[in-house]
């Protein structure tokens, strides 16, 4: 047992997701057509297997897949059905009207609904055909520097109490030097985040805004909903002008629909609850009739960056680049990022491959990726959506007018660049808040019972998720102290309200003192704390590898 | 030195399904390393690091699939891995697992003298089989010493010194190598393996045997070398309805929530009525086959423990008289007592129905080891031909049973709770073979009860500890007392036991106790000063309730052993239990379901206490119990009748 434990590669993926994987595929594939075979390529992910820490819609625009497995037929590929119904819905309290026309980007027909887990269980293993090594269940804690640049990561010790202390088991974490390391985490990567921070890429960028995705996995009767149909809602329960977001509904094969609701994480009631709000959405009329007599299977959350184009970090450094989500590839006008991601990835092995040849891993060498982009399919979706989410400030349908304006004017609108605030900024005090709080909202309908509708707890139980106890909690307090004086008396505990899996409970005592419970064991990975808490109150920090949900057909 | 690793796969007990065929259905449950196994791979770690030459070996048996847990043991720091692996193992019981296993350890070069310089570490016991049994059998067969229920074990001057479980506490015991030693699951958590060591066993090779790789023939293993088959396996139907939840936002509403449910009573399970089975008629024209071959009566072990007949081994004497009533009229129930100055004891055991004592009385045998007391045993058996053979389900009987099994080439069936005389027909052969002992098990986390049939006498079984009753004692019943002397050579008193640590008294009244309260690992932080103090305010209204707690918290040491609840502590039915931060381990739900009424307090909902509890209470225990103690003060009693 080493206390220096050091392996060493040229190529390294934090992360399996898409974006990651497409990464390590690519990179293999541009390699071998450079006749080069002695370069390594490892990718690690944190969740206990591929595909158990991915979660989308999802409905996935498949010409990507043309580009990025030439060589497999479509029918190949594990997605669930070919889109072939369309509609988005909107809805008030009581009722539903079909929008006679596609808000703009989001006709779906052609395109296939899926289950991201199983789709990268399926690149997991074209990755490992082609020589890629892939370890899931181990967490890259950081990145590690050399004069300045990163030059690799470093896994998470184990074997650790929950004060810190070492454990007789205690196991010291692997370094893992690489001439190039690819950040692939996901949606605010906790280490795409620090190395951000660190080398200033994200300067002169729009903050990242963030939605939140609650999703249910259903098995419903046969004839409820037809495999291929589609629906997505705006309006109820969401309040136009205040918060952005609707819901989707995704038929699937055999009797399964996947639905949930997104919502911007920019809302300002303190007491808001995407998840409490996605159990109000189930009981419309619309929903609940899809769902009669049926079962849930799945929960899962997550974040979306939506941002934008503008909200993008510099994605390259020395020897370092991000893709995917991390860096912020998604349209939030088509509600999606898988192929962006993809894209993303394809670009960053392309610039890798580059680099590895000529020996130059350096931000110059590997600006290449940035050249790519501006050049790409991927580019032109992005910029001309670049004000999408930005426009939304004024409301949904107002959102829309001013969106369809940027379309015809080429994604400037008549305001040119809109600026964003951060989503924990925009959140307001209990004093500030002036409208009618949650709970108020929908009295009557927050009573769930478990077989329809769920509290968190219930939920969290059909994501799997679990967590070692032994092991330093994995959201961190940065000003403990603060905490209560802040959060909870002038926020009243938001992170209790946000928190999809009942993480955080503000626990009241006999004697009315107020104080806030984790329960880390819960956590989804969704890091909606480490967005939107306010005065930045929580930092998300990766646990141990193989926590966290096991998704299997999210 | 070797550092050898017995291992094994299982499924992930909770993704566990019942199959159409009545059989469990493997192949959709997610593979994991056995529990216990893991605390065993973590403990051949631990002495490498402290004896860096020392190599470390994984060795498993199973199907190719097993290679994946044998990776993740390369990658937490094992040199090699080899894997027994071969379609004719198939229905191996564990007398052949342990000898093909064995076998393959010889194969290997292990076992072929005494002076060898190896160790070989195992789980206790799988959760798919739960016997215990294979551990004991490896080590009757390598001819080496054992010791079983090891917590910790280092390596001192080149002998073992580890640290025994045992009811009521703890033996630290001195064994010299070569040895075996199989562990609980409650020392040193198995470590994650390192991205490195993973990046390691990516790249090492797994050595694959077939038994004819190892000269093993066919006929030792599988079905035709296994002298015991599963019979039949019938699911346990849960007998407890959904558990009510208290509802309500604070400790107030939560605890008046409860009492209001303990009030309107339990939910009901809804039954469903049961077809009436057709009676089986006996087929016609089969041979009757007795395969008893003479052996006749009962052999019952009476273990002593502080200079007294233990709890455990006077209920055995009740099935042993049952079993007797349903053989043959002048079936003997023979008791065999070993210790030093023991003779009066034997007169307990004859009130109690022994109709024989055989008594070793030895000043080298006060305390229980298993060399020598396994010798005794296979002398007793060969000199007296008994058909059946029981032991209590304790630490000692567990691993003494599959030892002395070994000796006498007979099957093992563990920790039984019901047993009975029938019969087996075998339609294909057109044979039935009678009477037979059928030992009935749960197993399967207690989700199953599986009927396990011996062909070969003695038939022995273990009888779990707290099911059967204690038989009323007759002083004035006569039986036959007899000494024996065995024979015994020095190297079966090679292990030493250096100290033998035992808590205060048996705490039997927590068997009379009408409600318990047991404290988890989940109600620690006061060290169960809430949960000690809601029983005493129980007691003052006048209700018999007494504090226990379960396994980790007697790991910690913030409770005595003899307040243990579980598999292996104490087994209890009073009318109500009440359990407080208690996660709800197989372990601790064996020693406390048969409650009346379980009431969980626990603050996370997913605990597995809840789907076992008639009333539960989600909430910190800090929170709950101060309210729940004020109520009992303000005469809440949980439903029980109070005597003034």
């Amino acid at each position: 047992m080493d206390s220096t434990d050091t392996v060493s590669t040229d190529v390294l993926i934090v992360g399996g997701g898409p974006s990651g994987l497409a990464a390590a595929i690519h990179l293999a594939d541009s390699l071998k057509k450079r006749g080069i075979d002695d370069k390594r390529i490892m990718l690690i992910e944190k969740g206990n297997a591929i595909g158990s820490h991915n979660l989308s819609g999802a409905v996935i625009d498949p010409k990507i897949f043309k580009t990025f497995l030439p060589d497999v037929d479509i029918s190949e590929i594990p997605l669930d059905s070919e889109v072939t119904v369309d509609k988005t819905m909107f809805l008030t309290e009581t009722s539903d009207n079909a929008l006679p026309f596609h808000p703009p980007y989001m006709n779906n027909i052609g395109n296939y609904s899926a289950s991201i887990s199983k789709l990268c269980k399926y690149l997991a293993q074209i990755a490992e055909d082609k020589g890629v090594e892939i370890y899931s269940g181990f967490a890259v804690e950081d990145v590690i520097y050399k004069d300045g640049k990163v030059s690799g990561v470093k896994t998470k010790d184990t074997g650790v109490d929950h004060h810190g202390k070492n454990l007789k088991n205690f196991q010291e974490g692997t370094t893992v030097e690489a001439a190039i390391t690819i950040l692939a985490e996901g949606t605010r990567g906790s280490v795409a985040k620090k190395v951000i921070d660190a080398l200033d890429l994200d300067t002169g960028c729009n903050e990242q805004i963030y939605s939140l995705g609650v999703k249910e996995l259903w098995s419903v009767p046969e004839g409820n909903i037809e495999a291929g149909t589609v629906y997505h809602t705006m309006g109820y329960p969401l309040q136009s002008g205040s918060e952005f977001g609707g819901g989707f509904i995704y038929g699937l094969e055999d009797n399964k629909v996947a639905l949930g609701l997104v919502v911007g994480l920019d809302y300002k009631d303190p007491s808001f609850d995407v998840h409490a709000a996605m159990q109000v959405w189930k009981q419309h009329p619309f929903v609940s009739k899809i769902l009669e007599g049926g079962t849930i299977q799945e929960f899962g959350a997550k974040t979306l960056p939506e941002g934008g184009y503008y909200a993008m970090p510099k994605f390259y450094d020395d020897n370092l680049m991000i893709v995917g989500d991390s860096a912020g590839f998604l349209t939030t006008a088509r509600l999606k990022g898988i192929h962006l991601a993809i894209e993303s990835g394809m670009m960053a092995a392309k610039a890798a491959a580059k680099a590895l040849v000529s020996g130059d891993t350096s931000k110059a060498s590997l600006s290449y990726y940035n050249e790519l982009f501006e050049q790409s399919n991927a580019y032109e979706e992005m910029y001309r959506a670049r004000n999408f989410r930005q426009a939304f400030d004024k409301g949904m349908l107002l959102g829309g007018l001013q969106f369809a304006t940027q379309l015809i004017t080429g994604g400037a609108g008549v305001l040119g660049r809109l600026r964003t605030e951060k989503d924990s900024e925009v959140l307001m005090s209990l004093n500030a808040f002036t409208g009618v709080p949650f709970a108020q909202r929908f009295e009557g309908k927050l009573e769930f019972d478990k077989k329809f509708t769920f509290d968190k707890v219930t939920d969290v139980f059909y994501s799997k998720a679990n967590h070692e106890e032994e092991q330093l909690c994995h959201l961190v307090l940065n000003n403990p102290e603060n905490y209560n004086k802040v959060n909870i008396e002038q926020y009243g505990c938001p992170e209790a309200s946000f928190c999809p899996a009942e993480v955080y409970e503000l626990h009241t005592d006999k004697e009315g003192h107020k104080e806030l419970r984790i329960h880390a064991e819960n956590c989804v990975h969704c890091k909606t704390c480490d967005i939107k808490s306010p005065a930045a109150g929580i930092t998300w920090v990766v646990p141990y590898g193989g926590d966290g949900p096991d998704y299997e057909y999210m | 030195m070797t550092i050898i690793s017995l291992m094994k796969q299982v499924p992930l007990p909770s993704e566990m399904r019942m199959g159409e065929d009545g059989l469990m259905d493997r192949t959709k449950a997610k593979s994991i390393i056995n529990i216990d196994c893991g605390y065993a791979l973590e403990a051949g770690i631990q002495i490498k690091n402290e004896n860096p030459d020392a190599k470390l070996i994984v060795c498993s048996m199973g199907p190719p699939s097993f290679e994946e847990s044998l990776k993740k043991a390369l990658s937490m720091g094992y040199d090699e891995a080899y894997l027994l692996s071969d379609r004719r193992l198939g229905g191996s019981d564990t007398y052949a697992t342990g000898l093909a296993i064995s076998t393959m350890l010889k194969h290997l070069g292990f076992g072929k003298g005494l002076d060898e310089d190896f160790l070989i570490v195992a789980g206790r016991q799988t959760s798919d089989g739960d016997t215990a049994h294979v551990p004991s059998q490896v080590a009757e067969n390598m001819g080496i010493p054992q010791a079983t229920f090891i917590e910790t074990a280092d390596l001192v001057d080149g002998n073992i010194e580890a640290k025994r479980i045992i009811e009521g506490g703890y033996q630290m015991m001195k064994l010299p190598l070569p040895c075996a030693l199989s562990f609980t699951p409650t020392g040193i958590d198995p470590r994650r393996p390192s991205l490195s060591g993973a990046i390691k066993a990516r790249n090492s090779e797994i050595t694959v045997f077939s038994i004819d790789d190892i000269n093993l023939s066919d006929e030792k293993i599988g079905l035709s070398g296994s002298p015991t088959i599963v019979a039949k396996v019938a699911n346990i139907k849960s007998e407890r309805a959904p558990v009510k939840m208290s509802e309500g936002h604070s400790e107030t509403e939560l605890v008046n929530s409860l009492m209001e449910n303990i009030k309107s009573g339990k939910n009901t399970l809804e039954v469903k009525e049961k077809k009436e089975k057709k009676e089986k008629k006996r087929p016609e024209g089969f041979e009757e086959i007795d395969f008893r071959d003479g052996a006749s009566g009962i052999l019952t072990w009476a273990e002593v423990v502080n200079g007294k007949i233990s709890r455990p081994s006077l209920e055995l004497l009740t099935p042993a008289r049952d079993l007797a009533n349903q053989l043959e009229e002048d079936t003997q129930v023979t008791t065999l007592l070993i210790g030093k100055d023991i003779q009066d004891l034997a007169k307990e055991l004859v009130a109690h129905g022994s109709d024989e004592v055989i008594v070793v009385d030895d000043e080298r045998l006060e305390e229980y080891r298993i060399l020598p007391f396994s010798e005794i045993f296979a002398q007793v058996i060969k000199e007296r031909n008994p058909e059946i053979a029981l032991f209590a389900a304790t630490t000692a009987g567990r691993e003494l049973a599959p030892r002395i099994g070994v000796k006498t080439d007979s099957g093992v069936t563990a920790d039984c709770t019901a047993l009975e005389i029938g019969e087996h027909i075998n339609r294909k052969e057109k044979k039935i073979f009678a009477p037979i002992l059928e030992s009935r098990r749960p197993t399967y986390g207690e989700s199953k009860l599986a009927t396990i049939l011996g062909f070969v006498c003695p038939q022995i079984s273990t009888a779990r500890a707290g099911t059967f009753e204690v038989p009323t004692p007759d002083e004035n019943r006569e039986g036959i007392i007899t000494n024996f002397e065995p024979k015994l050579k020095k190297k079966e008193f090679v292990s030493e036991i250096i100290e033998t640590v035992r808590g205060e008294g048996g705490l039997q009244s927590l068997f009379d106790a009408d409600i318990i309260v047991a404290g988890g690992r989940g109600a620690t932080s006061d060290d169960l000063k809430l949960v000690q103090e809601l029983a005493a305010a129980l007691s003052e209204q006048g209700v018999k309730a007494e504090w226990a707690c379960s396994r980790p918290v007697v790991d910690d040491g913030t409770a005595e052993y003899a307040r243990q609840i579980g598999q292996t502590g104490k087994t209890v039915r009073p009318k109500v239990y009440v359990a407080i931060g208690v996660s709800g381990a197989v372990q601790h739900i064996a020693g406390m379901k048969e409650s009346e009424t379980i009431v969980a307090i626990d603050h996370n909902a997913k605990e597995t206490i809840f789907s076992n509890a008639d009333f539960g209470i989600v909430g910190e225990y800090q929170d709950i119990l101060p309210e729940l103690i004020e109520k009992v003060k303000s005469g809440f009693t949980f439903g029980l009748e109070v005597k003034k």
